[in-house]
């Protein structure tokens, strides 16, 4: 019989042991035989008084089956209406926002009509013209044709530069084309413009004309932008979501902050404001598929600084994000999609989830020392703990620390992070089964183990 | 050569480092072997039964590995195990996230640990001046297992990929890309990442290799790729993995997979959800990745014609042996199909971008019909293409000439060709990939070419009047005649 086995309090808290193994939901199973056990045991509590009292009566015996039928099936339902609420609990915790609503007619801000330029004037080639009908009149479909053959390109290669009038043609049909071939060409040309070089390291083509941050913005409030992302994720909204222009919008902005060698396109506070638009994107669950090429575009971005802007643009961008960002599961899936990579990278994660700790802590602490201390005066053994964000604190406060390369400092914080790590891993039991006590109490011991053993090497 | 796993990838690591500014240390493998431990032992799943919780542990796996072997402080490299299991989260394939994250952690963790690098030998006995040295981490993890033969693996080897996974796998997306209505599930989707992957390992591989070959003309270096061993299986039809690859390629100009969100919102209530991700973010998902996979097919065409060029070239210097078992070459093969099935010429051509190969292919093309066949023999010698641009120009300089090279090319085919093969000169000569050695291919320089061509096209047109000069070519046509006033 279970009661029958002592506790064993040491094999629980062995909080080192790589395995821990968990039970998150107590199905209806459980709950069944724990109510099983517990009517056997008052079944033989009553039948240890009744066997005093000798007389035997059906009526009762059948009386009290029905009730404890009843008493059952209540109990049923009422795990089963428990149970039905926890899955729904659990439904609700996933991350996701909403990032872009109605768009705007793309084809009325689309550049109608020929550009003005010299490239279509005829006359010289007037030997050719007669034999091949090559129809200047054709006008616009014809100057599409180049691009989507990919001529363009060539031409302005071969003669280095490119019309202002045509680079500026060209971007409008990349940003608000809804011809799908004619927009992705047009992608493509201005990727091969920007980012072709020689030997040197100079641009292959010299560009008059650039594209620019009010052009994007504009662009990008047309696709249906929401910077502010108040709406949760919901279906029940008609919504559009981006145009499929959207994906050349992010490999443009790449593409431009990579050449700051020979042309800052943005100014450092402009490329804040990018940098912050294209992290709050992975909210986007239906963004989910780009991934890879906004986490290129980030990365270009945050390589875009000067050494010297670094420094205060991440702060600023990590201040502007934790602002604009619900302080739940959303402010995990930001932290960890910023991929470390290089210093620069580990540098913003960690800022920002330190501006999100202290915006959690509604502004009571300023600094890391602070949200240690915070966070070491919860107690999570009240039994209104909110388990959920004190997950969401520990891996925000990971990251922290993560970045955190202040040696002088770093003992001192290091020492209250394992005490706060023991104290989780500690006080919560495995046994625990409110929803994220269990996440909480692994998280804690695996980091707990990892950093002893990285400060013991 | 080899260097055993006590040192493995944190050196290699090391040698990197003038790329990333990490100090690579090396680990005392105690050490190392308890945080392997510890982090494989998040993905345990025993116990709990949502699908949900296991998700969200492996999810806390990618992440434990990322912070550990990319973001700490000295970086802890990622065991064979680690790497392995992470895979199978690419492989297995579950959800949108966990696939995007593990494909970006593989990707990254590959830039950082490479699994062979390039040593220039700075030992100063060594009198040769500086040969680099290739080393290669024997016991490094690699998606690719080529040694267990036909058996079954343990089960921890079971995601890895042999030859006939490989062309399963090529087989698996030629099936969806044919689709006309793309079922919009995960595991399709997935296989476009898994794939790219690989063709991403076997790039990094082949073209290490390759750089030191052309430095030592040591075959064995190529002998022992992960591509020739790879294609070199009897488990692998190398002829229907080609077929496969083209037929994937000519999907790229008339796939277009249904994009209007506001259409698959509505019909989402139709199919019930039994994952997070929705039919949009699949759809958005499966769109730019066919994309990416599009390139990765072409990339893997590109390795496989550069393998056969050295071939070539270390059989004639008799480099190879019998161990080598012959193969034919890839552009045969292609050339082949092309004439075969004349209507998807246009397609491929259109979609194979690469102008070096795409120029070689056309100038093969050409003369497989216009040399004379008595001469040209397959294996001899002398089947080194030396046919140009010019050259395949000037059976055009005439109407006589002309109307004999249609007899034999069509003229539909010729213009086509024609127009192809001044692209990719125009992007040979000045386009971002400048190559040196261009003009042995073109045989002239590019006002010569653009004079042929329209005069070329004179001559067609006059040999046949009924032929319709497409736009592409009407293009062509403008663009040279633009490009000789700008010379003038």
């Amino acid at each position: 019989m279970m009661e029958e086995e002592p506790l064993d309090f040491e094999k629980e808290d062995r909080l080192l042991s790589p395995t821990n193994k968990r039970r998150k939901v107590i199905r209806l199973d459980d709950l069944l035989s724990d109510f099983y056990e517990e009517k056997n045991k008052i079944a033989k509590y009553k039948s240890k008084h009744s066997s005093s009292s000798k007389g035997y009566n059906s009526d009762d015996d059948e009386k009290t089956q029905r009730k404890k039928e009843r008493m059952l099936s209540k109990f049923v339902d009422d795990c089963q209406k428990q149970v039905n609420e926890m899955n729904a609990d659990d439904e609700t915790l996933l991350w996701g926002r909403r990032v872009f609503g109605q768009q705007k007619s793309l084809s009325s801000i689309e550049h109608k009509g020929l550009p003005d330029c010299q490239l279509l004037q005829l006359q010289s080639i007037a030997d050719v013209n007669p034999v091949f009908d090559l129809d200047a009149k054709q006008g616009e479909s014809f100057l599409e044709g180049l691009l989507v053959n990919k001529w363009l390109s060539k031409l302005a290669f071969i003669s280095g530069s490119v019309d202002d009038s045509i680079a500026n043609w060209i971007f409008n049909k990349l940003l608000y084309s809804s011809n799908r071939e004619l927009q992705v060409s047009a992608c493509e040309f201005w990727l091969e413009m920007l980012l072709s070089k020689d030997e040197v390291d100079k641009p292959l083509v010299s560009l008059g004309w650039f594209p620019n941050y009010s052009k994007l913005m504009e662009a990008l409030d047309s696709y249906g932008y929401q910077s502010d992302s108040s709406m949760c994720c919901s279906h029940t909204d008609q919504l559009d979501g981006p145009p499929e222009n959207f994906r050349s919008w992010i490999k443009v902005v790449s593409a431009c902050c990579q050449i700051r060698s020979h042309r800052s396109i943005f100014s450092s506070s402009e490329a804040e404001e990018l940098l912050c638009i294209i992290i709050h994107l992975l909210l986007d669950r239906e963004l989910q598929g780009l991934s890879l090429i906004i986490n290129e575009c980030m990365q270009s971005i945050i390589r875009y600084f000067k050494e010297e802007e670094w420094g205060v643009s991440c702060k600023r961008v990590a201040e502007l994000i934790a602002s604009r960002i619900p302080k739940d599961l959303n402010s995990l899936r930001v932290v960890e999609f910023v991929s470390v990579t290089n210093n620069r990278s580990k540098q913003l994660r960690g800022e920002t989830a330190l501006q999100l700790l202290i915006l959690c802590f509604d502004k009571e602490v300023n600094n890391y020392e602070g949200v240690l201390e915070f966070l070491l005066s919860i107690n999570v053994k009240d039994k209104d703990c909110d388990f959920l964000k004190l997950y969401i604190y520990l891996v925000l406060a990971e990251n922290v620390l993560l970045s955190y390369d202040s040696d002088n400092k770093k003992f001192v914080t290091l020492d209250m992070w394992c005490k706060y790590l023991r104290k989780l891993s500690s006080q919560i039991t495995n046994t625990d089964w409110r929803s994220y006590a269990s996440k909480v109490r692994n998280k804690a011991s695996y980091l707990l183990q990892s950093t002893i053993e990285r400060r013991t090497s | 050569m080899k260097r055993r796993s006590s040192e493995r990838r944190a050196t290699a690591a090391a040698a990197t480092s003038s790329c990333s500014q990490h100090q690579q240390k090396r680990h005392d493998n105690s050490n190392t072997g308890a945080w392997e431990e510890n982090t494989m032992a998040i993905l345990d799943s025993s116990g709990i039964k949502d699908s949900r919780d296991v998700q969200d542990d492996q999810l806390c796996f990618l992440e434990a590995v990322r912070s550990a072997s990319l973001a700490s402080d000295p970086p802890l490299a990622p065991s064979w195990r680690i790497l392995n299991a992470i895979f199978q989260i690419l492989v297995d394939c579950n959800s949108l996230e966990l696939m995007m994250a593990s494909y970006q952690l593989l990707i990254d963790l590959d830039k950082h640990y490479p699994r062979m690098y390039l040593s220039r030998s700075d030992n100063p006995e060594s009198s040769s001046s500086d040969v680099s040295k290739i080393v290669v981490f024997e016991e490094a993890w690699s998606p690719f297992n080529f040694e267990l033969g036909g058996e079954e693996g343990t089960s921890m080897d079971s995601c890895l990929f042999d030859s006939l996974r490989f062309s399963n796998l090529i087989e698996d997306i030629v099936e969806t890309v044919n689709k006309s209505n793309v079922d919009l599930v995960i595991k399709p989707v997935g296989n476009l990442l898994v794939f790219q992957y690989l063709i991403n390992v076997l790039e990094e591989d082949l073209s290490l290799r390759l750089t030191l070959y052309k430095e030592t003309s040591n075959w064995l270096l190529l002998r022992e790729s992960v591509l020739n061993i790879l294609l070199g299986s009897r488990k692998l039809n190398f002829k229907s993995l080609v077929r496969d690859c083209m037929s994937i390629l000519l999907k790229q100009c008339h796939h277009n997979i249904l994009n209007n969100s506001q259409l698959l919102r509505t019909s989402e209530d139709t199919c019930i959800q039994s994952n997070q991700d929705s039919v949009v973010a699949l759809a958005t998902a499966f769109s730019e990745l066919e994309k990416k996979t599009f390139i990765a097919v072409q990339i893997f065409l590109k390795l496989i014609m550069e393998f056969d060029v050295v071939r070539k070239q270390a059989d004639s210097l008799g480099l190879t042996s019998r161990l080598d078992s012959f193969r034919l070459p890839i552009l045969d093969i292609i050339v082949d199909e092309l004439t075969y099935d004349k209507d998807s010429l246009p397609q491929f051509l259109m979609a194979f971008s690469d102008p070096k190969w795409k120029l070689e292919l056309i100038l093969q093309y050409f003369s497989k019909y216009l040399t004379k066949s008595s001469v040209r023999t397959r294996r001899s010698n002398d089947t080194q293409n030396d046919e140009t641009l010019k050259g395949i120009l000037s059976n055009f300089s005439t109407a006589t000439k002309t109307k004999n090279t249609v007899k034999k090319v069509s003229s539909e085919a010729a213009q086509l060709l024609l127009t192809h093969a001044f692209q990719a000169c125009l992007c040979l000569v000045h386009g971002p990939k400048q190559i040196a050695s261009t003009i042995e291919r073109t045989g002239a320089t590019l006002p010569v070419i653009c004079n042929s061509l329209i005069s070329a096209f004179r001559n067609l047109r006059e040999v046949d009047e009924d032929l319709e000069i497409t736009s592409f070519a009407k293009e062509a046509l403008f663009t040279a005649a633009t490009v000789l006033r700008r010379k003038c």
